[in-house]
């Protein structure tokens, strides 16, 4: 039973990025059809069929949506079971979000009871605010109430998703405290009854959290300790992701209008380069500084992206490793020098040691390096 | 003759219950395992009293190569199992496979390794298909915890699908046929009896093929190949260690977490699960880590909830760290879980994991009964002592310049690299050494221990080096005793592993003065040393090109403002300057690219001052900087001069003093034209720049300065009048001080 507020079915599928239940809707009702397994109170689905719509199940053509450790889809899943909450945290680009909305899909069959921490979120966007015109007509009432994702989550028992939690004040995120441990969030202007919101089976919080940001260290200690924490970590597999990188880039360069698809050895002198400057160590075990920027698969994607753009356009073919360098400029280094210094000795004394064409010419454009 | 061929892989409780039940229920006549043949006719040897678990090493020396091998046991080991239990039936045991030194195993330290790269992509579907993390979850999903009910079928279709999958080596064909022959030959002695070979699943399908097969001809018991003539081999028992046997701390190693496979096989997974939660959080509490009760709780639930989610009728290893990692680590962790990753812990694992890893792995070691023969290493140190006149306590002087005295030196450091005690050192000097020698009962009991490392001295330090290089890490400190240690044992001209190890841990080390003053060391060690032997070791030469890629890679990470000059920092670009300079051939990194590195940190602002003299000085040194004296008075800075200056004379002095009056001039210049003030702030550091020269060149520069200035009198007369170049300071100080108050007060 959708929520009378959700967008209607319909108004979803014409959206540029329709949640997860509706993108996937195909694949949740052939889980559920042949779903035998017990199911959770409140739950949509039982765990292991929640766990298969998530890692896949080619047995009932269901695709891998989480490329990361099935294990870490487990423990979040058998979390969400328990009565704490699921804290994912990660660099940025990590799929943290896609992996909550998927979740949350699986377990309560809806995404959109979404919460986006922000410096400026207030309590009222997390619990309720009241529609102001039936206020002052009515004095409080349930009918001038107007539920924010948690009240609504803990009222129908569904997961509730919080992005970003650090980046809102700690008194802000401490709002979340009696929800978690209690189950119940008081509203003190009702009476009766209603002044007493009690959450159904089925509620649970999955918050996100960046470690660039501001780290979880700032969590105060009690709310840390409502959570079990899911590190997740950038594609493990190399092959996994620069298949992954190919794929999104071959799909936006031809959305680009760009006649040739980008070629694979260049790819794997980017990716590698990612990899290498994101874990701060080369595949040889040398260790190097990190830099400051975000060098997420994404970043890699798009830097990919713009290689093929700048390849096709300004000379008619797919781009080379000299046109990384170039793009590496503006993605990987973005305006800092001291990533800039970063990324000019890894092109120099890490570059140079490689095999292969590509490499080569990384090392030898890496004059273009701005400054 | 029905022949029943039981699959397994090696340390699997599982397969050993299955072994055991196999035996049990068929009463065989002969029991066949996959080990070496030779061993067969001292297996009395291995069913003496002893503690596990242990191992049969081997060692084999001819004119090609040198191998030594380990064959281990514990208490769960199938092969074990077969052993002990087809003895207590009353059957005919028999290691079937190919003696450890066969060149079949050249490129095996462990025969009961997993070698799974073998059959890697037939288990890399199967864990995609079945959405578990790798192949050791796999593993305990299909086996350990599956039950016993259709166990054996299911073994049978897992093997048959990852050796269907893949090409089994020429190595694996040539064993396969020496084990057929001896099962046919088995088969064929049993008459009606029962035959139960116990080998390694991979090898099942192939053997029962070839034993179905018509035989070659070769009829009867099969014969014990024997090494060529000239070849020195043996096998012995040696105690062995779960530390050892485990995949996170060694290598080629086959299942992991020995500790707890351990205690499923004496009291199944459940009592596993409890007994290692209780241990880990013990574990925990000691170190002074927080682990309440309601985390304990919910490790338990946790676990319990994974286990039954992934169909777990009680919970497998996978399920028991996943719990206990989602309850107990509330933070952000730096490295994915060692068990999802199937790595060793990295540095700054979180310290649950640490603690959840180690109990697992727990810290058993075997010993042997009273009566093993001994391994061949204490042969070897006894006869090396008396051979060396060392076996008899009192003190001894070696000099290291005698040959004798030198083998002597190297092979007490041996024995203490072993931690074989009986032998301290009193002193050391360059060339001599003094020792007192004490009679030690512990001593062979020692050398028993150390015996799995190798069959000689040599060989067992060499071993023990690389134990510790490995463990040492990234702590420059740790890696120069162990190259100290590998310089005074004699054990340089094996680079292979140590070298890698070592050049690992170089290349994340982070310590600057530290790994320039090593490679310092290790440069004149590689260059000269002729006592020691060391001159020309590819071992150095490894050392010396690593320390060198990586100061350069630090150097030029190095940031900070004005700060006085380190000496250290200072000394390590002299030693890159030396090692571009002297030891070009064994470098990778191309020199321009070095003083490139250079040419940058000089230029750059922001790099320390010291740090930027030195770079400009490393460019000059080899001729690469582009005028010196622009490059001077551009480091003018009265707060910066001395500090430049410093890093200039300790990488360029000769430069400096040959290169013309140019630098020289322009010194004296900018010195004369500070002002008081500004003089006496440059002081401190222009006196420790300047100390870069030895006296007779600080003459030379004397001399220049006063042709310079077209003075008469002699240069030493200049440097010998000054009286304390601080009570100078002051004096002028106060002279200043005087001055202005004068000045202010209108009287001057």
């Amino acid at each position: 039973m959708p929520h009378p507020d959700a967008p209607p079915a319909d108004a979803a599928r014409e959206a540029q990025r329709p949640p997860a239940e509706v993108r996937f809707a195909a694949e949740l009702a052939r889980l559920r059809d042949t779903d035998t397994a017990p199911r959770p109170p409140g739950w949509a689905l039982s765990l292991e069929a929640a766990r298969r719509f998530i890692v896949g199940d080619p047995a009932r053509d269901v695709a891998r949506k989480f490329v990361g450790d099935p294990s870490l889809v487990d423990r979040a899943l058998v979390t969400l079971a328990t009565s704490r909450g699921l804290m994912l945290v990660g660099e940025p680009g990590t799929a943290k979000s896609l992996l909550s909305e998927l979740i949350a899909a699986a377990v309560s069959g809806d995404s959109t009871l979404t919460i986006q921490g922000g410096a400026a979120t207030t309590e009222d966007q997390i619990r309720y605010s009241w529609n102001y015109a039936l206020l002052v007509a009515e004095g409080p009432s349930p009918r001038s109430l107007v539920p924010a994702p948690l009240l609504r989550g803990m009222a129908d028992g569904k997961v509730v998703r919080f992005e970003e939690i650090t980046r809102c004040p700690l008194e802000v995120q401490d709002t979340l405290l009696s929800p978690l441990s209690d189950r119940v969030l008081a509203v003190p202007e009702l009476t009766g009854p209603d002044a007493m919101v009690f959450a159904r089976d089925g509620f649970n919080i999955i918050a996100t959290a960046n470690t660039r940001d501001r780290g979880v260290n700032e969590m105060s200690a009690a709310l840390k300790r409502r959570f079990n924490f899911e590190t997740v970590f950038p594609i493990a597999d190399f092959a996994t992701e620069l298949e992954l990188v190919e794929a999104e880039a071959a799909r936006l360069l031809e959305h680009s209008g760009v006649g040739v698809p980008p070629r694979r050895d260049v790819l794997e002198v980017l990716v590698t380069t990612f990899r290498e400057l994101r874990e701060g160590r080369t595949a040889q075990g040398q260790a190097m500084d990190r830099p400051q920027a975000v060098l997420s698969t994404a970043e890699a994607v798009s830097v990919a992206h713009a290689v093929g753009v700048r390849g096709w356009f300004l000379r008619g073919e797919a781009g080379t490793a000299a046109d990384i360098v170039e793009s590496l400029a503006g993605t990987a280094a973005k305006d800092s020098p001291d990533d800039l210094a970063k990324l000019r000795r890894y092109l120099e004394q890490q570059a140079s040691r490689r095999d292969g064409a590509q490499w080569k010419a990384l090392h030898a454009a890496r004059h273009r390096l701005p400054g | 003759m029905p022949v029943t061929f039981v699959g397994v892989r090696h340390h699997s409780p599982a397969c050993a219950r299955l072994v055991r039940a196999a035996i049990a229920r068929l009463r065989p006549a002969h029991v066949l395992i996959e080990g070496p043949a030779d061993f067969t006719d001292r297996l009395d040897e291995l069913l003496l009293a002893h503690t596990l678990p242990l191992a049969i090493f081997t060692h084999h020396r001819d004119g090609d190569r040198t191998h030594a091998s380990w064959t281990p046991f514990c208490a769960y080991s199938p092969e074990w199992v077969a052993l002990t239990e087809g003895r207590a039936a009353g059957a005919e045991v028999r290691f079937i496979d190919l003696p450890a030194w066969h060149p079949a195993f050249a490129d095996r330290g462990n025969r009961y390794s997993d070698a799974e790269e073998r059959y890697a992509e037939a288990t890399r579907r199967l864990c995609e298909e079945l959405a578990v993390d790798n192949s050791d979850a796999l593993w305990d999903h299909l086996v350990e915890v599956a039950g016993d009910d259709g166990l054996a079928e299911r073994l049978t279709a897992y093997f048959d699908l990852v050796r269907g999958e893949s090409e089994a080596g020429e190595d694996d064909a040539e064993r396969e046929r020496y084990m057929a022959r001896w099962i046919r030959a088995a088969a064929a002695d049993a008459g009606d009896r029962h035959v139960v070979v116990v080998t390694g699943g991979f090898h099942t399908p192939a053997l029962r093929a070839l034993t179905a097969a018509p035989g070659d001809g070769a009829d009867g018991w099969p014969e014990v190949p024997a090494p060529a003539g000239g070849a020195r081999h043996g096998s012995y028992l040696v105690p062995y260690s779960f530390k050892r046997l485990d995949a996170f701390t060694g290598y080629q190693s086959g299942m992991p977490s020995p500790e707890y496979y351990q205690r499923l096989w004496e009291g199944g997974p459940q009592a596993a699960a409890d007994a290692l939660t209780e241990l880990v959080a013990t574990r925990l509490r000691r170190r002074k880590q927080v682990v309440s009760t309601s985390d304990l709780i919910a490790a338990r639930t946790l676990t319990e909830g994974l286990a039954r989610m992934r169909g777990h009728a009680a919970p497998a290893r996978a399920d028991l760290l996943d719990g206990l990692a989602a309850a107990l680590v509330n933070e952000d962790l730096a490295q994915r879980l060692p068990w999802s990753a199937r790595a060793p812990l990295g540095p700054g694992a979180h310290p649950a994991v640490v603690e959840m890893v180690g109990a697992l792995s727990g810290d058993r070691a075997g010993r042997l009964a009273p009566g093993t023969p001994a391994p061949p290493l204490v042969h070897d140190a006894a006869a090396e002592l008396e051979r060396l006149g060392l076996d008899t306590p009192g003190p001894r002087t070696l000099r290291l310049t005698r040959p004798k005295d030198l083998e002597r030196s190297r092979t007490l450091h041996r024995l203490r690299v072993l931690g074989v005690p009986g032998a301290t050192p009193t002193s050391a000097t360059y060339t001599e050494e003094g020792w007192t020698l004490a009679g030690d009962d512990a001593r062979d009991s020692a050398l028993i221990e150390a015996g799995a490392y190798g069959a000689t001295l040599a060989d067992a330090a060499t071993a023990a080096l690389e134990e510790r290089a490995l463990a040492a890490g990234h702590d420059m400190a740790a890696l120069a005793a162990v190259l100290d240690a590998a310089a005074r044992a004699g054990c340089t001209g094996v680079s292979g592993r140590i070298a890698a190890l070592l050049g690992g841990g170089i290349a994340a080390a982070t310590d600057f003065g530290g790994l320039g003053a090593a490679l310092a060391t290790v440069l004149g060690l590689w260059r000269h040393d002729a006592v020691l032997g060391t001159a020309g070791s590819p071992l150095f030469a490894a050392v010396i090109d690593g320390a060198v890629t990586r100061l350069l890679w630090l150097a030029e990470g190095t940031r900070g403002g004005a700060a006085p000059a380190e000496p250290k920092r200072l000394a390590a670009v002299a030693a890159i300057r030396d090692a571009l300079r002297h030891a070009a051939p064994v470098l990778t990194v191309a020199r321009e690219d070095a003083l490139g590195v250079a040419a940058r940190i000089s230029a750059d602002p922001d790099a320390p001052p010291d740090l930027r003299g030195a770079a400009f000085g490393l460019g000059w040194a080899f001729d690469a900087a582009d005028d010196p004296e622009r490059a001077v008075r551009g480091a003018a800075d009265a707060r910066t001069l001395g500090d430049w200056l410093a890093g200039l004379f300790a990488v360029a002095r000769e430069q400096v003093l040959t290169g013309g009056p140019g630098v020289l001039g322009v010194l004296d210049e900018l010195v004369g034209g500070l002002t008081e003030a500004d003089f006496l702030i440059a002081l401190p550091a222009l006196r420790q720049a300047f100390h870069h020269f030895p006296p007779r060149e600080r003459e030379t520069i004397a001399r220049r300065l006063l042709e310079r200035r077209g003075a008469a009198g002699s240069g030493r007369a200049l440097l010998r009048g000054a009286p304390d170049p601080l009570a100078v300071a002051r004096g002028r100080a106060l002279e200043e001080r005087a001055a202005a108050v004068l000045a202010e007060e209108g009287l001057l």
